[in-house]
């Protein structure tokens, strides 16, 4: 069989472009890197002493330092009634009811709620909330018309992780 | 429905009805076993450190200042006639000596002649809080460290837990915040714990000056638009905080209803105090008196099934033997107003109640250097003399005009309290079984 030089011509290039088509295949993988997640409050698992919390409680809504007399004395207070939690209650409740405590208006809150949010989570907690955590004070703030800085403040000065550091 | 689940769902059902009823509110399964023998318990920890001699043993000055005046200065708790000479633990006359009239005794009948009498009981221990932690744990307070929680567990535990009581229904009332007393409402024992603690309360500090700048004005919220939206919030964040790998905080267990009765006792109490309408003894001049007071006011608003109050100014003989006998005279007047309130202000209470009275220990046989105003000598708390004390008890129960017990013959043991109480309540097997009492820990009852 004759073969032309143009019919070889044409097997040539075919058979480069073939061949030059023809790639190894490359194997992928598309994965997650581990990475270690823990949650915003998990390094907070020191107890508060009665005078960190008091301390710090009296700073949080009075924006300066408790007098050392006054720490004291509300220290023993504290160590009088052995339910920790309905002291702080107690303590909490009668700190509200001061003049100069220093929460933001109503008007002011519901003005910007994810700013009073934000706001209050970074006083109280030191950090921020999660959009989750957002959302639903959000949520809740919205829908219940007479909820007031107040009790908001109220909650986070009472929470479980406020106790903690 | 055919035979077979007719069979199937009736099975279930009874077997339902079986466990159910006996799931209590606290998560205890099984309710108490054991017959009780009153529903509600009152001790007084008569402590402070009480010297046998001048108590049970009614030797006034006889055996401690070398003066021969004898008789017995605790007229509500025990019999006998009251020192002729050198009255000094009474009142202050206008003119006269101090203290030179007694305080008329408030029972008719005393609680000797009411109860039962051990005149001659050991103590395990010299020091106030090892006694403290030996009367509330029915162990020996040996390796119990200071400024550390009890290492057994207290009665107020065995009774949370073996009974399902509320928390509000276990008080612990003390006269100070000091010598670790608000320690000791709980132990650190791993199978009790907060968990089962009580309400303490050292009312003395809470409703006194610096309870009234810092307690007494509390802002009230309102219950539904206030308070419920607040503890939705909490709920909240602790939700959020816990499902994050939070720590559990340590709670002894009120309810929201049993915090905010306590909260309105409180907000009450400050108003009595205020208006001078706190249940407190005729003659209410020091710490115990007033602290017992208090405690009226704790038994007549939650009706506790059992109620511990702590009494101590005695422990003033360290260096006031004077002092001393004013403030055992004052301890035995605080003891039998506490059990005439219950008998006749408290009628829930009043004849379904026992009463123990015992001190955490003794005191010296012989005295320190230190004088008072009369010249008297003082008293610590060291030696043998220190571990003789002596327990009372009356009321629903308990046999009357009994001792058991004497000098020549020492009977029972201050561990003893313990499982004396679980067995008033009805829960002295599930203490026992325990296997956290000293050994040779008895029942009084079983000393008889």
């Amino acid at each position: 069989m004759r073969i032309s030089a143009s019919q070889l011509l044409f097997a040539t290039l075919l058979f480069l472009v073939l061949g030059s088509a023809c790639r190894r295949d490359e194997y992928l993988i598309y994965d997650v890197d581990p990475i270690g997640v823990t949650g915003l409050n998990t390094g907070k698992n020191k107890l508060k002493t009665n005078s960190q919390y008091i301390s710090i409680l009296y700073a949080n809504l009075f924006q300066k330092a408790l007098s050392a007399n006054q720490l004291v004395e509300i220290n023993n207070l504290i160590e009088s009634i052995g339910d920790k939690q309905l002291a702080h209650e107690i303590i909490v409740s009668n700190l509200m009811n001061r003049n100069d405590v220093r929460i933001p208006s109503m008007q002011e809150m519901r003005a910007d709620v994810d700013g009073f949010i934000n706001e209050t989570y970074k006083r109280f907690l030191v950090r921020e909330p999660t959009e989750s955590e957002r959302s639903w004070f959000r949520n809740f703030i919205q829908t219940n018309t007479f909820v007031s800085p107040e009790i908001v403040y109220l909650s986070f000065a009472l929470c479980d992780e406020y106790q903690f550091y | 429905m055919n035979r077979r689940n007719f069979i199937k769902k009736l099975g279930t059902a009874t077997a339902a009805a079986m466990v159910l009823p006996y799931i209590l509110p606290t998560g205890r399964l099984f309710a108490a076993t054991g017959s009780q023998l009153a529903p509600h318990v009152v001790f007084v920890m008569f402590a402070g450190g009480v010297r046998q001699q001048e108590s049970v043993l009614q030797r006034y000055l006889a055996d401690s200042q070398q003066f021969s005046s004898e008789g017995n200065i605790m007229s509500n708790m025990l019999n006998g006639a009251a020192p002729a000479l050198k009255v000094a633990y009474g009142t202050d006359p206008g003119v006269g000596p101090r203290g030179s009239i007694p305080i008329p005794p408030i029972l008719g009948q005393t609680l000797q002649s009411q109860g039962l009498l051990f005149p001659e009981l050991r103590a395990t221990t010299a020091g106030h809080y090892s006694g403290y932690n030996t009367l509330l744990t029915g162990n020996t307070g040996t390796t119990q460290g200071l400024r550390q929680k009890p290492i057994y567990p207290t009665i107020f535990e065995y009774l949370r837990r073996h009974a399902g009581t509320p928390a509000s229904k276990v008080w612990f009332v003390g006269n100070t915040i000091g010598n670790s007393l608000p320690l000791l409402n709980y132990s650190d024992h791993a199978d009790y714990g907060v968990a089962y603690g009580a309400n303490f309360l050292a009312p003395n500090l809470t409703f006194g000056s610096s309870g009234i700048t810092h307690l007494s004005n509390a802002k009230v919220y309102h219950p539904e638009e206030e308070m419920a939206p607040m503890l939705q919030m909490k709920y909240f964040l602790n939700n959020s905080y816990n499902s994050g790998g939070g720590v559990i905080l340590p709670n002894i267990g009120n309810t929201d209803a049993e915090k905010q009765e306590i909260k309105d006792f409180v907000r009450d109490t400050f108003s009595k105090v205020q208006t001078n309408q706190v249940a407190f003894p005729p003659i209410n001049d020091n710490g115990d008196l007033r602290n017992v007071g208090f405690a009226c006011e704790v038994i007549r608003r939650f009706r506790p099934t059992l109620t511990v109050v702590n009494l101590s100014s005695v422990d003033g003989c360290h260096s006031n033997f004077t002092g001393y006998l004013r403030s055992l005279h004052r301890a035995d007047h605080a003891v039998g107003y506490l059990w005439n309130f219950i008998q006749t202000q408290v009628p829930d209470m009043a004849g379904e109640t026992v009463i123990l009275v015992s001190p955490e220990h003794g005191r010296n046989l012989n005295p320190n250097p230190i004088l008072d105003e009369n010249d008297w000598a003082a008293y610590d708390h060291s030696d043998a003399n220190s571990l003789r004390t002596f327990s009372l008890m009356a009321g629903k129960g308990v046999p009357s005009n009994l001792i058991r017990g004497s000098e020549a013959n020492p009977l029972g043991s201050s561990m003893d309290h313990v499982l004396t109480m679980a067995e008033i309540l009805g829960i002295k097997s599930q203490v026992q079984m325990s296997g956290l009492l000293a050994p040779g820990t008895q029942s009084l009852f079983d000393r008889i």
